[in-house]
């Protein structure tokens, strides 16, 4: 497997790496996936692939109406209720409660349905047939109550925040021009490939149970179960099987899953099974949060920006799941990576009678950044100012300060990814050639198709915001088993991203082994410490920083009791001494001062960064926009598997692609009217781009690999890149996320309208 | 016969050369057979109905989603999945090898051996190309099915990137960005036909493997295969539903919670095959177009690339690989649904309809074939035959799609037009449009327009203005009827202002 270390410009993934002293060490270099072989022979086992006699097949019966007082859930007396088992709120033998963050979200509806697809009853039996005939003939006796669909006719807000530096208002007038735009995208949903699935597997005594199933957090789905279930945790174990994708659908929404089919298992006293088929995927399962954002944007004449008023709202949905840190985090970044002296932030999350928005890739931050980097190029044109030349003027450098007083000490890449990205796209002298062909389309049988080049620059806050991660005080550790194998112990799952080919890395790079030598055993509760959920871009960097310092810990040990280096002593050590095992707790980075209610401080240990231009061809015809090439240029401090990083920024920034072009929900009473596939359209091959891929590397110094956040970044721009091309190649500008065809169209024939009445 | 009396269906087929015997309902997908009868769960389930391509298996060497095969059409056929795809085995190991209930095939004595790998599964692993791994089997055999085409054909170089984009645009991935599979496929080109698991004579002589129809999560139709034409036409009229590709209905099935109707598959009919000419009375040629044909068939056809390449300009167009091999032309055709993709260029080019029934054959013209939404002139106890499409001389055919996407994508407007050219004038001209109708139709207001008069910039405005008050466009899940409007004004000017 070679790297190629294209020079700017070149296809692929141009991976340059600083000459540092890693050499001979496994980092930094490819080696292959842990998860790779079975993946590719499928032998890889997911939820649904496991094989369980005498398994009965759970099924969900959920509301179909958005708000509504639930009076009864009644049995028709024509069907042979004996042969199937039914479960309601009255069931529920713990607390009707999903543990999370509120506790606002029952496990079934009990007197009040909130959303549409909300789960009310449960059913299982021996036969899929059997219980999906059973869901026919159970019926929902409701009192309909008056909706609220509209987050911004909602009067109850989840969370609220306001938060900035300077005087806004004076600065705004006093600046010689002051930008206005409002912007909203629409839901995302994760479609990780494989839809939820849960095996529950009742212990003998009916007083515990075993979980398998496809999840990012164990730890979350224990918690949940024990709450629900009224069990002790001790008699409750979550095991991941192989996850077919999660992007955060998989962060909080498993816990309701697990519950559920391990209600149905305990009351049948055998196996259950519930997997979702898709469509009930896309009709219950969380979305990432709709977003309305207004921008006030204050300047000088000559560049400078003075002001920034930001007002972001989330649709929640209707109970509160990750509602307020999703607001949090797109609260934080709202302003975009600029220096500015006056900023204001205020930000809500309301709210409404449709299914509740969760995690999804990005969490928040992609919706304010689409709107904070359109707002740039707004304030560009209405300079006349290159966005390239503007944003290099405006943003961070190390000691600037955020608008929540943080300052940025270190690892400060806002410019590096810029300049980087400019020239492995040749930006500029792309706009000029789609200016040449903005003015070649006077002819009347000119080509329909306009050619434009976007740009956008962004940040994402690594790791949980503010005082989570000391929290969380999450545990990983690493041990030396009797047999002398070497095991990474945490619960950071492998859903794709490559955690079980990374964490078992780094612990081998620390104790000077081959990369082989260490593995990394299966998520099970019953075996591994609390290291955190797998989400929030933390795995390598908090996860990974904490096994570094445990296998050290753990080679200091061993070399001081053999005397020896531990690559040569380590399996000697096992057998005469026996098994070590090292845990290592988080205690928090250094300097970090949080104060949670007022948003003030520091949001995060440190930020990436990240730059991305988009070439598109917009059909002046059909308003279609086809991404033609993406440059894609990260900073998640050092690389620890360069092969696997590039992945991580090529899926993120498809993902991104489809949410600006493609990937459409919409709700009439809120009900999803794109609830399969054929409708729900995500990015096919022939609709992805070319993605070239370059990183730069600031490391994080408080880390002791030196490595940032990741997985979330390459999601926050490629959105706002390719928005900026279509206006680049059409002049108009498109405000509303995704920029389909029909809006692209609309907007185009606006803007003929408009030259119309001016020429009149 | 009724549906009570329908037999279980034997079929007996092969899986990575073994042979098996299938005792169930005929209409119970391959899928549920592979991953719960046969314990084979490399072919996933993503939704269900054809769009994700997760389940994509080999069927005689063709790409296919397994989920929309019925097994009686697997009858006497070969299937190669991600479990089967190994490097070439000695015939005794092949033999000693059973596909055993727990789906333990091969491999698993030996996990994580590189070595035993297929070449492209190595080139994935080398690549980056796995990241969830759910859509890995999937990838796999849409790349191993690409490469062993293009080797059949004797063709050695690197595949073009959009070729291979092309080959796996039926099967979805949300991880990698498709940047690394498509490098993976093209560093494993060529792929030489002897990757594939080889005809084993050892294999012929075992037993089959019995399997029974286990549980499944869509209801399974009784199918009864028609052998001939008459059986076929007999049972239609008992109130068989007749299958062909089975990418549409498969699909309504699934949506369709009841029990569901019992089926008689045409798959065997020799009548209902073939592409080929005819001259009509006149002299002139006619394109013969058996109602089973493929769209794959279609876009294969060298002679429909040379007397009608729109007809497999379009066949490009639908879905992808996996629904362009099974998916028929007849089944567009009686299926009828308004955004069918072939049928405006069937109105455009006054093709015909040869319909069979108990009274024998007549002939319909496309023209009068769609009656309303999803209605046609086939009556209950008739079958779709075959298409005539009368190949005048100097007759140009054009053909615009305006899908959701670029593949998989189902069209917001489809249109089809057709002229011959007299001395600068245009004579016969033929509009017609799909997805803008409660059924594809004709624009005669804007035929009449443009008939006599050379395609200049004034005229495409006209004609662009005409056709927007001849259809009558719906707003729904996928477009606007606005939309629609302005865009099949826009490509039918389009496509004017090209052939000027």
């Amino acid at each position: 497997m070679v790297l190629r270390r294209a020079a700017p410009g070149a296809d692929g993934a141009a991976v340059q790496r600083p000459p540092a002293g890693q050499a001979g060490t496994a980092v930094g270099r490819a080696v292959p996936r842990s998860d790779g072989p079975a993946k590719v022979t499928g032998r890889a086992r997911y939820t649904d692939d496991l094989v369980v006699p005498g398994a009965w097949y759970g099924a969900t019966l959920r509301s179909t109406e958005p708000h509504a007082r639930l009076l009864a859930v009644e049995r028709d007396p024509d069907f042979e209720w004996s042969a199937v088992v039914v479960l309601t709120a009255a069931d529920v033998p713990g607390d009707n409660v999903v543990e999370l963050m509120a506790d606002d979200q029952p496990v079934l509806a009990a007197d009040v349905i909130r959303h549409v697809a909300e789960p009310v009853a449960l059913v299982a039996a021996p036969d899929p047939g059997l219980a999906r005939a059973a869901l026919r003939h159970l019926r929902l006796r409701t009192e309909p109550l008056p909706a609220v669909l509209d987050p911004l006719a909602s009067e109850v807000a989840f969370a609220r925040y306001e938060f900035g530096r300077g005087d806004v208002e004076a600065a705004l007038a006093s600046a010689d021009l002051v930008v206005e735009a409002s912007y909203r995208t629409g839901y995302q949903e994760q479609l990780y490939l494989e839809p939820q699935a849960m095996l529950a597997v009742p212990d003998t005594d009916g007083g515990g149970a075993t979980v398998t199933g496809s999840l990012q957090c164990t730890y979350y789905v224990h918690a949940a179960l024990a709450r629900a279930l009224g069990l002790p945790r001790d008699r409750l174990v979550v095991v991941q099987a192989e996850t077919g994708g999660g992007f955060g659908g998989k962060e909080e929404f498993p816990s309701g899953v697990a519950v559920h089919a391990a209600l149905l298992a305990l009351r049948c006293g055998r196996p259950v099974r519930l997997v979702y088929e898709r469509h009930e995927d896309l009709v219950a399962t969380t979305k990432r949060h709709p977003a309305f954002v207004r921008h006030r944007t204050g300047v000088t004449r000559d560049g400078r920006l003075v002001a920034q008023d930001v007002e972001v709202v989330l649709d929640a949905g209707a109970y509160e799941t990750l509602s307020r840190v999703v607001l949090s985090r797109g609260a934080i970044h709202a302003a975009g990576p600029y220096r500015c002296p006056n900023v204001r932030v205020r930000a809500r999350t309301m709210r409404t009678n449709t299914p509740p928005n969760g995690a999804m890739r990005g969490f928040g931050a992609p919706q304010v950044e689409f709107a904070a980097e359109l707002q740039v190029e707004r304030v560009a044109e209405a300079l006349r100012l290159s966005p390239a030349e503007l944003r290099r003027r405006w943003a961070y450098r190390v000691g600037d300060v955020t608008p929540t007083g943080q300052v940025l000490r270190q690892s400060v890449a806002a410019v590096p990814v810029l300049e980087r990205a400019l020239e492995a796209s040749a930006y500029e002298a792309a706009r000029g050639r789609s200016a040449a062909s903005r003015a070649a389309r006077k002819e009347v049988t000119a080509s329909p198709i306009a050619h434009g080049v976007g740009l956008a620059l962004g940040w994402h806050g690594a790791g949980f915001t503010g005082r989570g991660e000391a929290r969380l005080a999450s545990v990983a550790g690493v041990a030396l088993t009797a047999e002398g194998a070497i095991h990474v112990l945490t619960a950071s799952t492998e859903i794709g991203q490559g955690a079980r080919t990374v964490l078992p890395l780094l612990v081998a790079e620390a104790l000077g082994l081959p990369s082989g030598a260490v593995t990394m055993p299966a998520q099970d509760t019953a075996r591994v410490p609390d290291s955190g959920p797998t989400v929030a871009s933390r795995t390598t960097m908090v996860v990974g920083g904490l096994l570094v310092v445990a296998a050290r810990r753990l080679r200091a040990e061993v070399e001081a009791r053999t005397g020896q280096p531990f690559a040569a002593s380590y399996r000697a050590d096992a057998a005469s001494h026996g098994p070590t095992r090292v845990e290592e707790r988080f205690g928090g980075y250094p300097h970090i001062e949080w104060d949670d209610e007022r948003h003030v401080g520091d949001a995060y240990p440190c930020f990436s960064w990240a730059c991305d231009v988009a070439e598109v061809d917009v059909d002046l015809d059909t308003g279609a926009v086809e991404v033609r090439r993406m440059t894609s240029v990260a900073d998640a401090g050092r690389l620890v598997h360069p092969l696997l990083a590039a992945g991580q920024v090529e899926g993120g920034t498809l993902q991104g692609v489809g949410w600006a072009t493609l990937e459409e929900l919409t709700r009439d009473e809120g009900r999803l009217r794109q609830d399969r596939l054929a409708t729900y359209l995500v990015p096919t091959a022939l609709d992805a781009p070319p993605i070239e891929t370059h990183f730069v590397e600031e490391p994080f110094g408080d880390a002791p690999h030196g490595a940032k956040g990741l997985g979330e970044l390459p999601m926050d721009l490629a959105a706002p890149a390719v928005v900026a091309a279509i206006h680049d190649a059409t002049g108009v500008w498109v405000d509303e996320l995704p920029a389909t065809p029909e809006r692209v169209l609309a907007a185009l024939e606006g803007a003929r309208v408009e030259a119309g009445r001016a020429a009149r | 016969m009724t549906v009570a009396e329908a037999p279980a269906a034997v079929v007996r087929f092969s899986v990575d050369g073994l042979p098996v015997e299938y005792r169930g309902p005929g209409g119970r997908r391959l899928l549920d057979v592979l991953r719960v009868d046969l314990g084979l769960t490399g072919a996933k389930e993503g939704c269900g109905e054809g769009e994700c391509g997760l389940c994509s298996v080999l069927l005689d060497g063709l790409l296919v989603d397994s989920c929309l095969v019925p097994i009686a059409q697997v009858d006497r056929r070969t299937v190669r999945t991600i479990e089967g795809l190994l490097r070439a085995e000695p015939a005794e190991r092949l033999a000693a090898r059973s596909i055993s209930g727990d789906g333990q095939v091969g491999l698993a004595a030996e996990p994580g051996s590189v070595e035993r790998l297929g070449r492209l599964q190595a080139a994935f692993l080398e690549a980056g190309a796995v990241q969830c791994g759910f859509c890995t089997p999937a990838m796999v055999l849409a790349g191993q099915a690409f490469l062993e085409a293009r080797a059949s054909r004797g063709e050695r170089t690197v595949p073009a990137e959009d070729a291979v984009r092309e080959a796996i645009a039926g099967t979805l991935c949300r991880c990698t960005g498709y940047v690394r599979i498509v490098e993976a496929i093209r560093a494993a080109a060529p792929l030489s036909a002897e990757a594939a698991v080889p005809p084993d004579p050892a294999a012929a002589a075992l037993r089959p493997r019995l399997v029974e129809a286990g549980s499944g999560r869509r209801p399974a139709p009784p199918v009864r295969t028609a052998a001939s034409l008459d059986e076929a036409l007999a049972l239609v009229a008992d109130g068989w539903r007749p299958l062909a590709g089975g990418t549409d209905l498969l699909v309504a099935l699934a949506a369709d919670a009841t029990v569901p109707e019992p089926l008689v598959d045409l798959s065997r009919l020799a009548e209902l095959r073939g592409i080929g000419l005819e001259r009509d009375g006149a002299g002139g040629d006619i394109l013969v177009i058996g109602a089973l044909t493929t769209y794959a068939e279609l876009r294969g056809s060298p002679l429909v690339a040379e007397r009608l390449p729109a007809l497999a300009e379009m066949a490009a167009a639908v879905g992808a690989v996996q629904v362009q091999a099974r998916g028929t032309i007849g089944g567009n055709v009686a299926t009828a649904s308004p955004a069918g993709d072939s049928l405006p260029v069937l109105l455009a080019t006054d093709a015909e309809l040869v319909l069979v029934g108990p009274s024998g054959q007549r002939v319909v013209p496309a023209a009068s074939f769609f009656t309303a939404y999803r209605c046609t002139a086939l009556a209950p106890d008739e079958l779709l035959l075959r298409l005539r499409v009368p190949l005048p001389p100097g007759r140009h055919v054009r053909f615009r799609k305006v899908g959701t996407r670029r593949a998989q994508a189902i069209s917001k407007v489809v249109l089809a037009l057709a002229w011959r050219e007299e001395a600068g004038r245009w004579r016969d001209v033929r509009v017609a449009l799909g997805s803008v109708a409660p059924t594809p139709l004709r624009a005669p207001r804007t035929e009449a327009l443009l008939d006599g008069r050379g395609p200049s910039p004034e005229v495409a405005d006209l004609a662009a203005a005409t056709v927007v008050d001849e259809i009558t466009p719906i707003d729904d899940v996928r477009s606007t009827a606005a939309y629609r409007r302005l865009v099949s004004g826009r490509i039918l000017r389009r496509l004017i202002l090209h052939a000027s």
